[in-house]
């Protein structure tokens, strides 16, 4: 059941790319490039990673990994903090899965 | 615990590397010419005065010309698209005869051109 | 044009992609994802792809964006349970090289499009597509909870389809591996394809594929319940950060979105997850179903050119179901401690 909606899914997906392509097949296609409007910014901090963006994206995208994840890291160490504060019980809920 | 320690040192090596970040300045302004035979772009250079009538800023007169043989260009510029170019100024390279230099001796050499004009008209 | 002025201060300057975000949408998407997926158990991704795009994100920026904020939220949620708990590593290692090349090329994919220009209607009418799906998904389920109930079957799960691993562990494709602790034994091709499928779709939608995989590890790989939830947590993080980064590499990322939306997110869930405790009854899943609908009208919407009505109705939508999940959390959360005060008073 669950394979054939899929499969139905993928197919209507593969149809609603497949309509605009074969109008789009003609044009030329080239990489859009974007750049950071760096003289608009007045953070330090932002305008240090628009430049690296600029500049040099492999060091902007570990910065970014890095930071996601320890910041994704912080914040659950500090909600459990704040969780254990409030005073409920959270070691008996059930967990639910879908 | 053990992937906190290594977020941190992964942390520390970065803040090392983060001195080797390069400092790139930002030029935005209209297309003047593409000269795909020298590899140059010359555009004349709008501030960042934006408003509704003038979104990309006004122009202030000022013509400059970046190379852009190793840049990343996006949607091939033509005269009239604004374009937003992150350069470097390589003031102490005058070597290279092909190269254009500004009144000061300077040489914008661009990495990056982003074709404003035409991008926006791109499918969001 | 004086009121656009007064409202300036309602925007936020997102420096890469050089767009104004309305910031009170992007908290609200942020936090309501957190909320929502909190409490239903599921990523609650699926509507920050289009919400991010309907606030004005180019549709690349806003799949690369929604990627790295499930990979931040995935390492929370890590964190929170301490460890994964029960997951099948040997599954999950061998899963891992399916779900990166799928969001691998997922992601060419939207890059591909980008450079037809027409990334934004072509992923705009995939979603409509999903969460078509997800709406009958949900709905069915529902369907089937309130019939079951009515002839007296316990049980919240239906039986149904529980057989079909058995037909593919039959398939016999070398190399056959022998998963011990899901404690069974099929070709390696299996759980590399049903990765494949959902990382090339978590890539191209910008979400974490939990809710394809989870059914796909029970059903279709034959995983106990316990085993799929904790493997599927582990590939979520693992296609998240791989998905950040092949994204940002890309340069289609805004980190400031990440970390605003990753902050409400972090929040929300907290009390979408405690809320989940004070709950009952299936109603909650119809108001989930028409939350789906909404956002897919919102799509629509926004494709056909109607973006404020668009930002309106997906903003409306979470907004009110965010709003009712945190009055069951406050409600319930209140008559807990006042019983326990009352409790320890007797005591």
């Amino acid at each position: 059941m669950t394979k054939k909606l899929m499969l139905m899914a993928g197919l209507l997906g593969l149809d609603a790319l497949l309509a605009p392509l074969a109008r789009a097949a003609g044009g030329k296609a080239s990489d859009l490039v974007v750049v950071a409007d760096t003289r608009v910014l007045d953070s330090e901090i932002l305008l240090y990673f628009a430049n690296l963006y600029n500049t040099n994206i492999v060091l902007f995208a570990v910065w970014t990994v890095v930071l996601t994840a320890a910041y994704g890291c912080l914040l659950g160490v500090v909600m459990d903090k704040l969780m254990a504060l409030t005073g409920l019980d959270l070691t008996s809920r059930k967990i639910v899965e879908h | 615990m053990r992937r906190m320690a290594t977020s941190l040192v992964l942390a520390a090596a970065l803040a090392l590397c983060a001195g080797a970040a390069l400092a790139a300045e930002v030029a935005q302004g209209r297309c003047i010419e593409y000269d795909t035979a020298a590899k140059t772009i010359t555009i004349e250079e709008y501030d960042t005065n934006f408003g509704k009538s003038h979104p990309y800023g006004v122009s202030t007169g000022m013509v400059s010309t970046y190379d852009v043989k190793d840049a990343k260009i996006g949607l091939t510029p033509e005269p009239g698209d604004i374009l937003r170019i992150a350069y470097e100024i390589h003031g102490d390279k005058r070597a290279a005869l092909t190269a254009y230099y500004d009144a000061l001796g300077n040489k914008r050499v661009a990495i990056k051109v982003m074709n404003v004009t035409k991008q926006s008209l791109h499918g969001k | 044009m004086e009121l656009m002025a007064d409202s300036s201060w309602l925007y936020m300057y997102m420096p890469i992609a050089g767009v104004h975000i309305f910031w009170p949408g992007l908290v609200l998407i942020g936090f309501s994802v957190g909320v929502i997926g909190g409490f239903f158990g599921m990523g609650g991704a699926w509507m920050v792809t289009p919400g991010l795009n309907i606030l004005g994100f180019p549709m690349a920026f806003a799949i690369g964006t929604d990627i790295a904020h499930i990979a931040g939220k995935s390492m929370v949620s890590t964190m929170r349970h301490s460890k994964f708990g029960n997951v099948d590593y040997k599954l999950g290692v061998v899963m891992l090289a399916g779900t990166m090349v799928g969001i691998e090329i997922g992601a060419q994919l939207v890059m591909w499009l980008e450079r037809l220009g027409q990334v934004g209607p072509v992923v705009r009418w995939v979603y409509v597509g999903f969460l078509a799906f997800i709406a009958w998904m949900v709905f069915y389920d529902y369907a089937k909870a309130v019939s079951n109930k009515r002839k007296g079957l316990s049980g919240q799960h239906g039986t149904e389809g529980v057989t079909w691993y058995k037909a593919l562990h039959r398939i016999n494709i070398p190399p056959m591996i022998h998963f011990r602790a899901s404690g069974f034994t099929c070709s390696a091709w299996l759980p590399i394809m049903v990765s494949l499928v959902t990382g090339i779709l978590a890539g191209f939608l910008g979400i974490g594929g939990g809710l394809l995989r989870m059914p796909a590890l029970v059903y279709l790989i034959g995983c106990p319940t316990h085993v799929a939830v904790g493997t599927d947590l582990f590939e979520v993080m693992i296609s998240g950060l791989y998905g950040a980064f092949t994204y940002t590499l890309k340069g289609r990322i805004e980190i400031v979105a990440v970390f605003v939306m990753l902050t409400g997110a972090a929040i929300g869930a907290q009390i979408g997850t405690v809320a989940t405790k004070y709950s009952k009854g299936y109603g909650i899943r119809l108001a989930f179903g028409a939350a789906v609908l909404c956002c897919m009208l919102s799509i629509i919407l926004k494709q056909v050119g109607y973006t404020q009505s668009a930002a309106a109705l997906i903003l409306t939508t979470i907004g009110v179901i965010c709003l009712y999940i945190m009055k069951i959390m406050f409600v319930g959360a209140a008559r807990e401690l006042r019983e326990k005060k009352a409790g320890t008073q007797i005591g």
